[in-house]
Parts: C-alpha cells; sequence; structure tokens
C-alpha cells in the first residue's frame, strides 16, 4: 500500500486516505467482509478505545523496530495513532519515575479494561534476577499487570514461546508469557519479527469485536496462522514438478527453484508471510532466494536447526555427538543386520560342531 | 512322525499382513523421496510431477497401511484364539512358558521348540504389539502431516507430537523403526522356518500350520 502521496515527505499525522487504506488492508488479512470495514474504522476511531501497556522483557526490540520502522510509514502510524500506548519503553518521551507514573496510572484507571502487550520472554531462573525494570523483575511486572489487563497479546518468538533465550540450554530459564498467566485471555503473534499487519489485525479485531480472534492449538490467530507457507507459496509449482535448488548458488537456485533441499521450513511452518509479505517491495524471504526458519513455530531455534538441513540432529545418547536422522537410523541398521549375522554365524557354527542339525533330531524324534 | 494341517491364520489376518508389507514398501521409498527428491529435474513444462506424484502415493499406501492397521486391530480383539492380544503377550502361564522356551531357542542355549503352540510364539506377540503401537504413532504422525489445517488432527498432533516439524522428525524416526524390524522379522522366519518344520513361512500364503499328530 505504498501511498506514492506520501513517500517522500516526512509528514508525521497520518491522512485520512492513508488510514483508509490501512484499516482495508488490515480488514483483508483478517478476511473479515468489505461491509464490516465501516465498523472497523469507526472501532478504530472510538474515544473509547482501551489504552495500551507494552512491555518490554527479554528482547532486541526488533519487533517494535519492525513495527514503528516498516517502510512504508502507514502502518506505523496507523498503530500509534489508533491505539493509545500509555507505556511503551521505545517510544515513550516519559523516562524514569515519569514512566513508572504512567504505568501505574493506566493500571489503576483502567484495571480489567486496557491491552497489554508483552515483547520478549520472561527469564524465571534464580527468581527471575535477569531481567529487571526499575528495580524490578520481569516475572514481578508481568504479575501485577497481567491480571489487571483486559487482554494480552504476547508479541514475537520470545513474548509467545521464549525465543532464542529459551533455545537449548536456556540458561536464565525463559519463557513466553502463555506459561505465565492465567486468567487473561492471551494471544501469541509469533514471528521473528511478526508481521505488522497480523499485529494490526488482532488490535482491530478487538476494537472492533471486543474480543481476541479465534486462535489454533497453539494460541495463534487463524486469521495469520492458519495456513502452512509451504500451501501459499509462489515457488509450491516448483516443488510439486520436483525442480529444487541443490545449494544456493547454483542453477536451481538461480532460476527460482524450490527451496526444500536447502532446508527451507515452509512445509512445517504457519504464517500468512507469502500472501501478506513484508515491506513496501511485497518481498519475503523465500521470495528473495533464502528459505524459511520457521521463525513462527514454537522453540524454532531447536527444532528448526539446522537451517539449511530438513530434519533436527539426532543426539547420540550418552555422548555430546549429533548425527543425521538418517545416519543414525542407517548405522541402528548396520548394527541389527551385523547381530543377524553373527546369530545366523553361531547357529550355523553350532551344526558344524554338533554334527547334525536340530531339524533331523525333530524328524528323527 | 506325522504331521497333522491346521487351519491358524483368518484370510483377514493374510490381507492385513500383505497389505501392511506392500504399504511399508511403498512408504519408506516414497518417504525417503518426499524426504530428500532424487530426480533432477530442470525442465520445466514436462508435466511429471514427480513429488507430486511421490506424495499422492505415499498418501494412498498410508490409507492402505491405515486400512491395515484397523483390520488387525479389529482381529485382536475379534480375531480366531490365534490372533487375539491375550495370545501374544506373557498374560498367561502357558505363554510365559512359551516365552522361556522361545528365548533359549533363540540364544541357542538348547533346541526345544514349543511344537503344541501353533499361533506366534509370545515374543514375536509382543514385538508385533509394539510394532502395532508404533504404526499408531506413525498413522497419527501421518495425518497430522497431511491435514495440518483439520482441527482433530492439530489438537491431537500437536498433544501427542508438538510442532509439524516435531511430528516429521519422530515420523522419519519411526520408519527406521519399520525398516529394521522387516529386517530382523524376515531374518527370524527364515531361522525358525529352517529349524522347526510347522511350516511358517508358507503360512502366511495358505494359512495352514503344521504339528504333530499326537499332540492335542
Amino acid at each position: 500500500m505504498t501511498d506514492t502521496e506520501n513517500s517522500t515527505d516526512l509528514e508525521l499525522q497520518l491522512n485520512r486516505r492513508g488510514f483508509l487504506k490501512g484499516c482495508t488492508m488490515v480488514a483483508a488479512a483478517l478476511g473479515i467482509s468489505e461491509a464490516m470495514i465501516p465498523k472497523l474504522l469507526e472501532a478504530a476511531t472510538s474515544a473509547q478505545r482501551p489504552p495500551v501497556i507494552w512491555l518490554h522483557f527479554q528482547e532486541c526490540t526488533g519487533c517494535t523496530e519492525s513495527l514503528l520502522r516498516a517502510s512504508h510509514p502507514d502502518i506505523g502510524r496507523l498503530i500509534l495513532d489508533i491505539i493509545s500506548l500509555d507505556y511503551h519503553e521505545t517510544v515513550m518521551a516519559a523516562a524514569g519515575h515519569q514512566a513508572e507514573k504512567s504505568l501505574h496510572d493506566t493500571l489503576d484507571k483502567y484495571a480489567g479494561k486496557f491491552l497489554c502487550v508483552v515483547e520478549g520472554a520472561i527469564p524465571t531462573k534464580d527468581k527471575g534476577i535477569y531481567c529487571k525494570i526499575a528495580g524490578r523483575t520481569a516475572v514481578d511486572i508481568l504479575a501485577e499487570v497481567a491480571p489487571k489487563a483486559a487482554a494480552i497479546i504476547a508479541i514475537g518468538a520470545c513474548a509467545t514461546y521464549g525465543g532464542i533465550q529459551a533455545a537449548e540450554p536456556n540458561p536464565t530459564g525463559s519463557v513466553g508469557v502463555q506459561d505465565l498467566v492465567s486468567g487473561t485471555p492471551v494471544i501469541n503473534i509469533p514471528g521473528c519479527p511478526p508481521n505488522p499487519i497480523s499485529f494490526l489485525g488482532t488490535v482491530l479485531h478487538y476494537l472492533t469485536f471486543n474480543r481476541l480472534p479465534i486462535t489454533d492449538n497453539l494460541g495463534r490467530p487463524l486469521f495469520a496462522y492458519g495456513r502452512r507457507i509451504h500451501d501459499h507459496c509462489e515457488r509450491r509449482a516448483h516443488f510439486d514438478e520436483g525442480r529444487f535448488a541443490e545449494q544456493f548458488g547454483d542453477f536451481g537456485h538461480r532460476n527460482g527453484y524450490c527451496l526444500y533441499k536447502v532446508g527451507c521450513k515452509g512445509p512445517e511452518t504457519f504464517s500468512n508471510c507469502p500472501s501478506v509479505r513484508f515491506n513496501d517491495v511485497d518481498a519475503w524471504p523465500v521470495s528473495v532466494g533464502h528459505g524459511c526458519i520457521g521463525c513462527t513455530e514454537p522453540n524454532f531455534w531447536d527444532t528448526m536447526t539446522p537451517f539449511y538441513e530438513r530434519l533436527p540432529n539426532v543426539q547420540i545418547p550418552g555422548t555430546s555427538g549429533i548425527t543425521d536422522v538418517d545416519s543414525a537410523g542407517k548405522t541402528i541398521l548396520g548394527v541389527a543386520a551385523a547381530a543377524v549375522g553373527i546369530h545366523a554365524a553361531i547357529g550355523i557354527g553350532k551344526k558344524v560342531i554338533k554334527g547334525c542339525g536340530c531339524k533331523n533330531e525333530n524328524k528323527e524324534s | 512322525m506325522i504331521y497333522e494341517k491346521h487351519y491358524v491364520w483368518s484370510i483377514l489376518l493374510r490381507l492385513y499382513h500383505w497389505s501392511l508389507v506392500s504399504s511399508i514398501v511403498t512408504l519408506a521409498i516414497t518417504g525417503f523421496y518426499i524426504n530428500s527428491p532424487w530426480t533432477l529435474t530442470t525442465l520445466e513444462g514436462t508435466g511429471l510431477y514427480p513429488m507430486l506424484t511421490m506424495r499422492n502415493i505415499h498418501g494412498l499406501a498410508g490409507y492402505l497401511f491405515t486400512s491395515a492397521i484397523l483390520v488387525r486391530l479389529f482381529l485382536l480383539l475379534f480375531g480366531n484364539r490365534h490372533e487375539r492380544i491375550l495370545d501374544m503377550l506373557p498374560v498367561t502361564s502357558r505363554n510365559i512358558r512359551n516365552m522361556s522356551t522361545t528365548l533359549c531357542s533363540y540364544s541357542y542355549l538348547h533346541d526345544c521348540h514349543d511344537e503344541e503352540r501353533l499361533g506366534h510364539n509370545v515374543v514375536a506377540g509382543m514385538i508385533y504389539v509394539l510394532t502395532i503401537i508404533a504404526a499408531l504413532f506413525q498413522m497419527a504422525s501421518g495425518f497430522y502431516l497431511r491435514l495440518p489445517e483439520n482441527v482433530f488432527w492439530q489438537k491431537w498432533g500437536v498433544m501427542l507430537f508438538g510442532t509439524q516439524q516435531h511430528a516429521r522428525f519422530e515420523h522419519h524416526l519411526l520408519m527406521w523403526y519399520f525398516i529394521i524390524f522387516a529386517l530382523i522379522h524376515i531374518y527370524l522366519v527364515i531361522w525358525n522356518d529352517l529349524k522347526n518344520p510347522d511350516g511358517i513361512t508358507s503360512s502366511i500364503f495358505t494359512g495352514n500350520k503344521f504339528r504333530p499328530r499326537n499332540i492335542k
């Protein structure tokens, strides 16, 4: 939705045209009827829309960055315009005690009404000392804010499933929001970073219908995470026709063939990347020649690695060695074959020594 | 010694066995292809669709495999006395005796053979029950991978295996169980057939097994 009228100047206000286009785009991503768009617009401009408290824990701020510094400014502005951000460490003007006051004012004034957005994982090991803000641990802050929120949106791989902090061996005992919060509805917008449209869609859905969108079994909204990347991929025809890039830079890669054999995790990853895409340029990893790394799936740092192989490696029991599944399988098959050979050899040897087999004994008896 | 012919394996059990054999062979070959396609197609517009074809065959074989396992589950409960689960596990004193006889015989300690028994020996029976359980997991992970958007399979898939990638990994690992099972199974059938004149190999074609006449 490149807005040609706005693309060159740095206008801070979102104009009506950009606002309508952004909301329409979100409605399309949500898959709701055209007739609902006026309602969506009404909800987005309503004076009673809930304030938002945005908590940052163990994270890189990449989710906020990707949301607010989207190359087309409209989505970023739209987010700032339609949600009333009362506390967001990255973009708020207040600092120190003022920031804390703003947080507590919102908590008191809008208890049970505000939306809480969490970015980043929460470390739980050693009483949570690995992430502290204003002298309080992330666990404490979440425990204070979560019960008072109307709903919690966990944004990014870290807040949803722990992200890279929670990858083996997870030194700080990091977990996602859903592992700590009960009683308040939690919705997961995973991704590293997630598409701003998926976040915005969830917020607008909440503002319009006063409830969170339907989710799958991993707590992700179906409108954004209901389909596998593979099933909407523009390279899918190459997959079905058996045309694959064997390695990066080869004939197949240069001709845009399927990236399955260089480890693309599209077949096991649920996301709307191929249809919604990123930035203005309609690009997404697979369209520019790199396979999907499966960043919207739980614990993808552990399960989707090695990124350039199809399947995770197998840990050899009792050692620190790892091997791929098929080598492990072939080794066990080899051991079984050797055992079979030895077993047969013992049988034959025994027969030779005794001079007569049991078969004869049976017949004679 | 005079041997008597006994009808042991029903037609349904033999159908189950050969459906399972053909589906496992097909599933393993197409499965290897799907995991790591070896055809090098740089021609476009041929309309050959090797991956699509392999996936279709894999799916068809998967349904054959599922049907075979469902038939076996039925026979475990309602089959003849050799086919039921109680005859396969060391749960009766007769079966426990058979298990020790079989283990002694397999480890070459002595040459005795439980001539009275017509069905599976209990060691085989236990492995078969384990294999059916493995097959149920293989089926469940297969359906989860094939129908990822289906609410039923998604619920069970996430509970049993985790994400799609977990399921894919476990589906692939379990395939190796079936390959190793096939190797040992075929070896032990030949071994038993060489050792005992009960006609174990032909029984899966004809359904008949043999035992000395004087044994009741």
